[in-house]
């Protein structure tokens, strides 16, 4: 078992899904939303998991956010709050360089007048609504007061951008990565991007990663001492076909081979008392439950890390669905904040717990 | 002379007592209510003996509230219990309620019935959309949801904001402003291109199977007029005679005989992009076909097979070299693509015949295309899917030749929202790295790609970066913000909040930004800012301004126009002739569609129709059926309009001898005599269970989760939206869990419901209702048995629109019989709806209620009952007339009156 040393670092879930997310493919961008029929004609996708975070508490270090992913430039996990799709970074090359390479001086100039201007119109508005409170009733006030506090802890969060924004870049010793040009190395770029997502979380360079690992254009991986005979998407087409079927585990088995190299790069880096594991949510899963069939409920999902007691199986209904997104309302909450909802949740994780 | 003084101090000192409930109140509650509802049994949740007798102190007034109702309505003290001498609760009763009305009173006074609040994002939107001429700005999906509050979203006490909502105010003016900009910048004149179906790279490419789509159903085909042209389909000919042969081009069309289909693909004009937000003129020429059986599947080594084998002949697939004229008549719905929102935006019926069909202007933004949906076809999913409407002697399927676009079409609102913003300052573009703002533009060209997936890729817009050229910047800011803050403020501006706004505006300039950088943030904060965001309305008669403003937000959902702007101006409003003819000239224009849409939206909880998702295993006969769904939103959109239009009376709610149908949700209904999809009037049999809200198939699809109905769901959404029932929700008990294996029914499940005397006293006014509307499936079709799924027994013949077999069977029959709580039974929805209309002051009332939140922004008051009562009265004389209720409501103190 390739996991087997990690044993206690991770619990699965299955019988998990996303209500009312179906559609097969177009749902691969609902994974950390949740918005409901991806297929439909007048679809529009909700905040994603790591943008809500990052709306929080984004400012808390340089970069809010980081949307990656391999073989895809058009499919991305990551959707604001406005519904508009951030486009992945597939070259692990230039991500390493806004982060460790210092911007030009006309980069920096830009990006704090941009601050600048949005500090002085909620100044503005700010100086509005102080008059304004004057001259209304108690329960009026009270409403304007809401108003005027969310201005002030708007502005406090555009003066910690702009501080980032004249802060050095952190010094790291790892060289800059080499994005490989053909799409059949699929499992080393896997390889590359977990490196750079640990680096990022090692040098507190963000606090949210999403990586979607794309198979739909995938052509045939290349494995070492393995000859896979067809597309990703093919094979997992499998039809039941035995040959298919084993080539498709010998992928599933590099790519938690992989799994299991990142889980253990986190944990040998130490954090105070903690690993990095330890403070890190590693969410791994898939939109779809049978790919063979196109469907969308019991999506398998693993979370590793994160401080939370794991080794376990929560095996919830195969014919009820349990809500996923409860996972990410835990989630949220061991981020530290503070949610009781997130898209069609009905609570937390039922039986996941703090260690 | 002291001792009328002493007499005034005197009469002070008794006007605060009276905001505390009379020592008589407390003794009745003490010998005849405390012995159940003390601290220690608390029955129904309730302890009297803890409640404070201060009204002033604001925390008990609710619960006072419901014993008074309860006690008035006879359901206190329960049944078996002794009850008090009648006269004595009559002056407990009087004594209570003129206590809670005198400390309401004193409330409204002070503070006004609505709190302060901001505009919700309906609202938000269509500000925007007005203020800059721009209709097609996206702007609600922007924001988070609107808190609910007495289930709408027009309360202040519930619209709150947070540094989110701040940080999208910002976002969404700045969206706002550079799609305004986007729009004006070198927007080219209108033209009329035909854009052929066989120049789309997404049509042609798939004439081919591949491994992804190996079944003739997934694929397109080249036919000339109706003949198949084989060697265009194998690749051996071009696609296109092209403009050397205008005569043999007009013939070349592709077809297919599948619908939209999951997996992503779509049937969209990839080969055009609106070339700029605006106005368009559509057309397709298209017609019907039909293909004998007998086509054949390939299959594929792997991925990289490029040529396949060919399976032997399968009558379940069709034949793209034996076409045929079109037998049928096929339904076609347009959408937009490419863009954040798709939407529908036109709708008409193929015929055998080729036909040009004008859809109108629509409002298409800078990159968008469009797909014709034949929504009758099926919507194949893998594994093993067969075309539900293949017969032996083959299926339909559409054809399509050309789509027209003539635009983007020019009037005097184009150019308007760029004036309000920059006059006549021209605009110009700047180097990429000079300062300026950046717009996204669709540059002339076409980037389409090759290939399998050709076409399905969505162009990126292009970035160019522009400023406006001013010579005298701060004169010419002062004067444009003087003018835009005019427009968008609801009242005259004072001189300091325009120089409030010019300070940042030169601050900016200052600070070195370019012009437009700065007019940008200067008109950025004025849509952020309170006096924008927020309404402004002073305890008492709300002045002209503030009563202008509130009837636009009642029936148009946005701010005043400028006719209504010069009515309260000259201080007119306040004469009731004028009023009422600006509620008429309201209610008469288009844009009284937004009022109604929003008010369906929460009242009957419209917007929440696609929550829920047909079983694919007990219902894929509505899978990712559009068509049904989007008609039967029509269908109680255009009912309530008709309402409205022709003063219905309320009663309609209930039931009536008319609905809007199209032929799909005419199939749906069982009703014969209805063709093609346009929605249009259609008068009722009069056996037919239809009419009314309750029987529409979109609250029946609101009120089920997709797999079953639940009869306690529907009846307390009746019980709370048509007859205004406040039901409290359950003490905490295990849910139910329906068996959808069908083994027993969820009335059987129910039964404990009736038997236990707590649980009666909700569920004996609820689940009758629901027993009523059990009679209907999720998706609101007549139902004389459950569908149950069960691997035992054998499934139902028949095959759902995904292609798949049916699983499920019809198992127990439906029970539709009950009894209302006062004991009179019904057999079935009919006579449920008979002795539901009998009470029409209810059904009045509860509108009038649900009218009055929507419209004031404010919870009906304890104080306000008396107020509901007169408007119901004075509806009377207009035959409870919806029209006219709607009248007498803005005419009334509740309306009139912060």
């Amino acid at each position: 078992m390739l996991l087997e040393a990690h044993r206690k670092d991770f619990s699965v879930f299955s019988g998990v899904s996303h209500p009312n997310v179906d559609g097969g493919h177009p749902a691969d961008v609902c994974f950390l939303t949740a918005a409901p029929h991806p297929g439909s004609s007048s679809f529009r996708n909700t905040v994603s998991l790591d943008q809500h975070i990052a709306e929080q508490i984004g400012t808390l270090t340089r970069f809010p956010s980081l949307t990656l992913s391999v073989n895809t430039r058009t499919r991305s996990l990551s959707w604001t709050g406005t519904g508009v799709a951030i486009p992945p970074e597939d070259k692990a090359a230039e991500v390493f360089k806004q982060l460790f390479l210092q911007g030009s001086p006309e980069q920096v100039k830009a990006q704090l007048r941009q601050l600048d201007n949005g500090r002085s119109i909620l100044d503005t508005i700010a100086g509005q609504a102080r008059e304004l409170q004057r001259g209304v009733t108690a329960r009026d006030r009270d409403r304007l007061d809401q108003y005027f506090t969310s201005v002030r802890d708007l502005e406090n969060r555009l003066q910690a951008s702009r501080g980032w924004e004249t802060r050095p870049k952190p010094v790291v010793h790892a060289p800059m990565p080499v994005d490989p040009a053909n799409p059949a190395a699929y499992m080393e770029k896997v390889k590359i991007m977990y490196d750079l997502a640990r680096l990022s979380f090692e040098t507190d360079s963000t606090r949210a990663i999403t990586l979607m690992l794309d198979s739909v254009s995938t052509p045939a991986p290349d494995i070492p001492d393995a000859t896979i005979s067809d597309g990703y998407h093919n094979l997992s087409h499998h039809g039941k076909s035995d040959k298919k079927r084993s080539e498709l585990k010998t992928l599933d088995e590099w790519h938690m081979k992989l799994l299991a190299k990142l889980i253990s790069d986190l944990k040998a880096v130490r954090e105070a008392e903690d690993t990095l594991l330890d403070r890190t949510m590693v969410l791994y899963g898939s939109n779809f439950g049978d790919a063979n069939a196109h469907t969308c409920f019991n999506m398998p999902t693993l979370l590793a890390g994160g401080g939370f007691k794991h080794g376990q199986h929560h095996a919830f209904s195969t014919a009820n669905n349990y809500p996923l997104p409860n996972l990410y309302v835990s989630m949220l909450q061991r981020m530290g904040i503070e949610s009781d909802k997130f898209a069609s949740s009905t609570g937390t994780m039922r039986g996941l717990e703090l260690a | 002379m002291s001792p009328p003084l002493a007499v005034l101090a005197a009469l002070a000192a008794l006007a605060p007592l009276r905001a505390a409930l009379p020592p008589a109140i407390l003794d009745y509650t003490d010998r005849y209510c405390s012995s159940c509802h003390n601290d220690e049994d608390k029955k129904g949740r309730l302890d009297l003996t803890s409640l404070t007798p201060d009204l002033a102190a604001g925390t008990d007034f609710e619960s006072w509230v419901k014993v008074h109702d309860r006690l008035g309505a006879g359901e206190m003290p329960p049944k078996e219990k002794k009850r008090p001498d009648p006269a004595e609760t009559a002056a407990f009763l009087a004594a209570l309620r003129d206590s809670l009305i005198t400390r309401d009173r004193d409330l409204v006074a002070r503070e006004g019935r609505a709190t302060q609040r901001r505009l919700n994002g309906y609202e938000y939107e269509n500000a925007l959309r007005d203020l800059l001429s721009a209709p097609w700005l996206q702007i609600r999906g922007q924001f988070p949801d609107d808190g609910e509050s007495n289930r709408f979203n027009k309360i202040g006490d519930a619209l709150d904001v947070s540094h989110v909502h701040m940080a999208r105010y910002l976002a969404a003016a700045n969206y706002a402003i550079r799609e305004v900009l986007a729009a004006n910048f070198a927007r080219p004149p209108a033209t009329t291109v035909r854009h052929h179906a066989r120049d789309q790279r997404t049509l042609t490419s798939k004439f081919t199977p591949n491994p992804f789509n190996t079944s003739p159903d997934r694929l397109t085909y080249p036919l000339l007029l109706r003949e198949p042209q084989r060697a265009v389909r194998m690749l051996e000919e071009p696609f296109t005679v092209g403009a050397k042969d205008p005569a043999t081009r007009d013939l070349e069309a592709i077809g297919w005989v599948s619908s939209n289909y999951v997996t992503g693909f779509t049937y969209r004009w990839d080969g055009f992009r609106a070339p700029v937000a605006g106005k368009y003129r559509i057309r397709f020429n298209g017609y019907t076909m039909w293909a004998a059986p007998g086509g054949a599947t390939k299959s594929f080594a792997n991925g990289t097979d490029t040529v396949g084998k060919l399976r032997p002949p399968n009558l379940k697939t069709p034949d793209y070299d034996k076409l045929s004229p079109g037998r049928t008549t096929e339904p076609i719905a347009v959408y937009t693509r490419n863009g954040l929102l798709n939407r529908r935006v036109g709708e008409f019926d193929l015929t055998p015949e080729p036909t040009v069909h004008d859809i109108g202007e629509v409002w298409l933004l800078a990159n968008e295309t469009l797909v014709p949906d034949a929504s009758r076809l099926y919507r194949s999913r893998p594994n093993d899917f067969v075309n539900p409407l293949m017969t032996p002697d083959g299926a339909p399927g559409v054809a399509f030749r050309w789509m027209e676009v003539e635009g983007p079409l020019t009037d005097d609102t184009t150019a308007a929202g760029y004036r309000l913003l920059f006059g006549d300052l021209p605009l110009k573009k700047v180097a990429p790295d000079a300062l300026g703002i950046a717009l996204s533009v669709v540059l002339p060209g076409d980037r389409r790609e090759g290939g399998r997936n050709a076409g399905q890729r969505v162009e990126a817009l292009e970035q160019v970066r522009v400023d406006v050229v001013s010579a005298d910047p701060k004169r010419d800011a002062e004067r444009l913000l003087r003018t835009f803050i005019a427009r968008a403020y609801r009242r005259p501006v004072t001189g300091a909040d325009v120089q409030r706004f010019v300070a940042l505006v030169h601050g900016r300039l200052g600070a070195g930004s370019s012009f437009i950088e700065a007019m940008a943030s200067g008109y950025t904060a004025v849509l952020a800012s309170p006096g924008f965001v927020f309404l402004d309305e002073a305890p008492g008669r709300l002045d002209d301004y503030a009563l202008a403003t509130r009837l636009s937000l009642f029936l148009w959902n946005s701010p005043p126009d400028d006719a209504l702007r010069a009515r309260a101006a000259k201080g007119e409003l306040g004469r009731p002739e004028v009023l009422r003819a600006e509620t008429e000239r309201l209610l008469a224009d288009a844009k009284s569609q937004r009022f109604r849409e929003a008010f369906l939206d929460y009242w009957v909880d419209l917007r929440k129709i696609e929550d829920s998702t047909p079983s694919t295993t007990l219902y894929n006969d509505y899978y990712l059926d559009d068509a049904l769904v989007e008609a039967a939103v029509a269908e109680t959109r255009l009912t309530f309009a008709e309402m409205i239009r022709a003063d219905l009376p309320v009663r309609g709610i209930v039931d009536a001898d008319f609905t809007y149908l199209n032929e799909r949700l005419a199939t749906h209904y069982g009703i014969p005599g209805v063709q093609g999809v346009a929605m249009r009037r259609v008068a009722l049999p009069p056996d037919s269970p239809r009419g009314g809200f309750m029987t529409q198939a979109s609250v029946l699809k609101l009120t089920a989760n997709g797999t079953t109905t639940s009869p306690v769901l529907r009846g307390k959404w009746i019980v709370e939206r048509i007859l205004g029932i406040d039901i409290p929700p359950p003490p905490p008990v295990a849910a139910v869990e329906p068996d959808i294996r069908g083994a027993i029914t969820i009335r059987e499940q129910l039964a404990k419901h009736s038997n236990d005397a707590s649980c009666a006293s909700c569920h004996s006014k609820m689940d009758p209702p629901g027993f009523a509307l059990e009679s209907f499936d999720v998706m609101g079709a007549w139902r004389d048995r459950y569908r149950a799924a069960d691997e035992t027994k054998t499934p139902a013949p028949g095959r759902g629109k995904n292609g798949h077999a049916f699983a499920f069977h019809h198992a127990l029959p439906v029970d539709a019989a009950g009894e209302l709580p006062d004991g009179r039974p019904f057999q079935n929805v009919k006579e449920f709806k008979r002795l539901v209309l009998q009470d029409e002051v209810a059904l009045t009332r509860n509108l009038a209620r649900q009218l009055t939140v929507y419209a004031t922004g404010a919870p009906v008051h304890f104080s306000d009952r008396e107020e509901i009562e007169r408007i119901v009265a004075a509806a009377k004389s207009h035959n409870y007339g919806v029209r006219s209720l709607i009248h007498v409501l803005v005419q009334s103190d509740l309306f009139l009156r912060k």
